[in-house]
């Protein structure tokens, strides 16, 4: 393997992303909606709104009363009111799946582009004539979607604390947000879910002909399974943390898995006849 | 003489089209080989078997002792390569594209990347993005690329298309320059016939995926040119169409076109006009590379 040539191609995808508005413009948007200005929108009206009669607020609570006996159980039962308990269970809880969202979404985009971008600039046949071998082309092409995917993640995630701290710090009387399962969520279950999602994304796009076709072929493979994942996300925060770590482990090695027979289903022969005209 | 580049009854296709069949040639090591066919034809694909990125049906290929199929790394580290798009990233500048191909290519020499652009004329628009160069800036740039890591063969797909007169000249003399100094091998697919004359030591001829022939431009006119052209600028009168005994057309004011059997009927034939006329120039012009090159598809028809 050669690791020079695998962060070249890392680097240099990861600045062509600027330059494509194809790429960076969801990349903006969707963090912007779900990351900061729902959870913002959401937090001040539940903090100021009168809950008392609302049927969904009813069936939060009732959720947080059928929560197992522990820490958290006691802890959201102690606070105040239940505004309080409602904004606590939507800053820890609610909003998680967004940020997976946002992983899976950033990922799909620069990893669906990955090779069908390289075709549709005719610079692919570049790639393949240099002494490279595949692998370290397929690594480069990873990294190019994991690393911006994995930054904004944690970006937003960072700026969503802050704001949503700011908001409710005076309230709370200290810092609502995060609870411990965050780490496992955001450095362990979004990476390995982000790392199945590109694997899958670049593979589509080794073997389609334009961006708009691997988007949507990626959509409709990829999507469905994200969704299941992500759709048990606020469910993934209330279990224990070792369970987080069983399912980003599983993730991993399905990854992993996936990894060599990738590469070696695209080899250069393949990826030629195929992208190049 | 060495041979470095190999090809033994080659055949290709791609979904049941046969590209090419029976291919065999040999390129002797520092020499220039012209590889020459219409579109289609199947030089491009060439190209790419040698250099290992496609698989052959059938049939033997070697690049430097290398075989392509198995050792492809080996000979792309040896080659450069001059596709006919250029295959540059717009969106970079010329030294972050070159930045990024020298790392493909482990080169590490220091000051190579400014020597290349300053060699192709290009140091003054070394920051400004590829996507907004001429197409003869991009194909400059596309083969300053090609030589990041000084290969012992370069490949070059149509090198002068795009280029102005000036680009073409400046291209064609790196050519030779390159081979000559370095002595790098060199295959040249093109169509502008006489502009790669000049460089060419040697010539492939393809036709609808078969080599119809092929050798130096000396031994492609004995084997094709059954008469000479013999142009004359000269103030001889000629009356009807013959002159001692050769046919003679005028073909401009102080100008005649001889028709002779052989090179050997140009002397007494000249000796002879001398003692009637003056001649200013004489030129046999059927032995150009354009001319051998239709002769030869002609001839070879649409076998």
């Amino acid at each position: 393997m050669n690791r020079e040539a695998m962060w070249a191609i890392a680097n240099k995808d990861i600045r062509a992303i600027r330059t494509n508005i194809q790429l960076w413009l969801p990349m903006v948007i969707v963090p912007l909606v779900l990351g900061l200005i729902l959870p913002t929108v959401g937090v001040l009206v539940v903090k100021n709104l009168d809950v008392s009669g609302m049927s969904d607020a009813e069936e939060l609570v009732n959720m947080i009363t059928s929560l197992p006996v522990g820490d958290l159980k006691s802890h959201v039962e102690g606070l105040p009111t239940l505004n309080h308990r409602l904004v606590y269970m939507l800053v820890n809880y609610m909003t998680a799946p967004f940020f997976m969202l946002i992983a899976v979404m950033a990922s799909m985009i620069i990893a669906t582009n990955s090779f069908v971008g390289e075709k549709e600039r005719r610079t692919l046949e570049s790639l393949l004539f240099a002494p490279i071998d595949t692998m370290s082309l397929f690594l480069g092409k990873v990294l190019a979607a994991f690393i911006p995917a994995m930054v904004l993640t944690l970006g937003t995630v960072s700026v969503y604390g802050v704001v949503v701290d700011a908001l409710t710090y005076s309230w709370f009387g200290g810092l609502v947000f995060p609870t411990f399962n965050w780490l496992p969520l955001v450095l362990w279950v979004t990476p390995t879910i982000s790392l199945c999602t590109i694997l899958i994304s670049v593979l589509i796009s080794a073997r389609v002909k334009g961006f708009q076709e691997a988007q949507q072929l990626a959509g409709v493979i990829v999507l469905p399974v994200v969704a299941l994942v992500i759709g048990q996300a606020t469910g993934l925060m209330l279990l224990q943390t070792s369970v987080m770590l069983i399912i980003g482990a599983v993730l991993l090695v399905i990854s992993l898995g996936l990894l060599k027979p990738i590469a070696k289903l695209n080899d250069r022969n393949v990826l030629f006849e195929r992208q190049v005209h | 003489m060495t041979i470095f580049l190999e090809a033994a009854q080659v055949r290709k296709s791609f979904k049941g089209h046969e590209v090419l069949r029976d291919v065999s040639f040999q390129v002797p090591q520092g020499e220039i080989v012209g590889l020459l066919g219409p579109n289609g034809s199947g030089k491009t694909t060439i190209v790419r078997l040698l250099n290992g990125v496609i698989a052959p049906d059938g049939g033997q290929l070697r690049v430097a002792g290398h075989d392509p199929v198995r050792d492809g790394d080996a000979i792309r580290r040896i080659s450069g390569i001059l596709t006919e798009g250029a295959g540059l990233y717009h969106e970079q500048n010329a030294v972050e594209n070159l930045q990024f191909f020298a790392k493909l290519y482990g080169v590490k020499e220091r000051g190579r990347i400014e020597e290349l652009l300053a060699l192709f004329d290009l140091t003054e628009h070394q920051s400004k993005p590829v996507g907004t160069y001429s197409t003869g800036m991009k194909k400059r740039l596309g083969l300053a690329k090609a030589l990041l890591h000084r290969p012992r063969v370069l490949f070059l797909d149509e090198p002068t298309n795009g280029l102005d007169p000036e680009g073409i000249r400046m291209v064609m003399k790196y050519i030779r320059t390159l081979n000559r100094q370095e002595g790098t091998t060199i295959l040249l697919c093109s169509h502008v016939l006489h502009q790669i004359e000049e460089v060419c030591d040697r010539y492939v001829f393809l036709q609808n995926g078969r080599i119809i022939e092929q050798g130096t431009l000396p031994e492609i006119e004995d084997r094709y040119m059954t008469e000479i052209h013999l142009q004359v600028e000269t103030n001889l009168q000629v009356t009807g169409g013959s002159y001692h005994g050769h046919k003679v057309e005028r073909i401009g004011e102080q100008s005649l076109r001889f028709t002779l059997a052989s090179k050997d009927e140009i002397s007494p034939l000249l000796q002879q006009v001398l003692q009637d006329a003056w001649v200013h120039a004489a030129e046999i012009t059927n032995r150009d590379l354009e001319t051998l090159y239709f002769t030869v598809r002609g001839r070879h028809g649409d076998e």
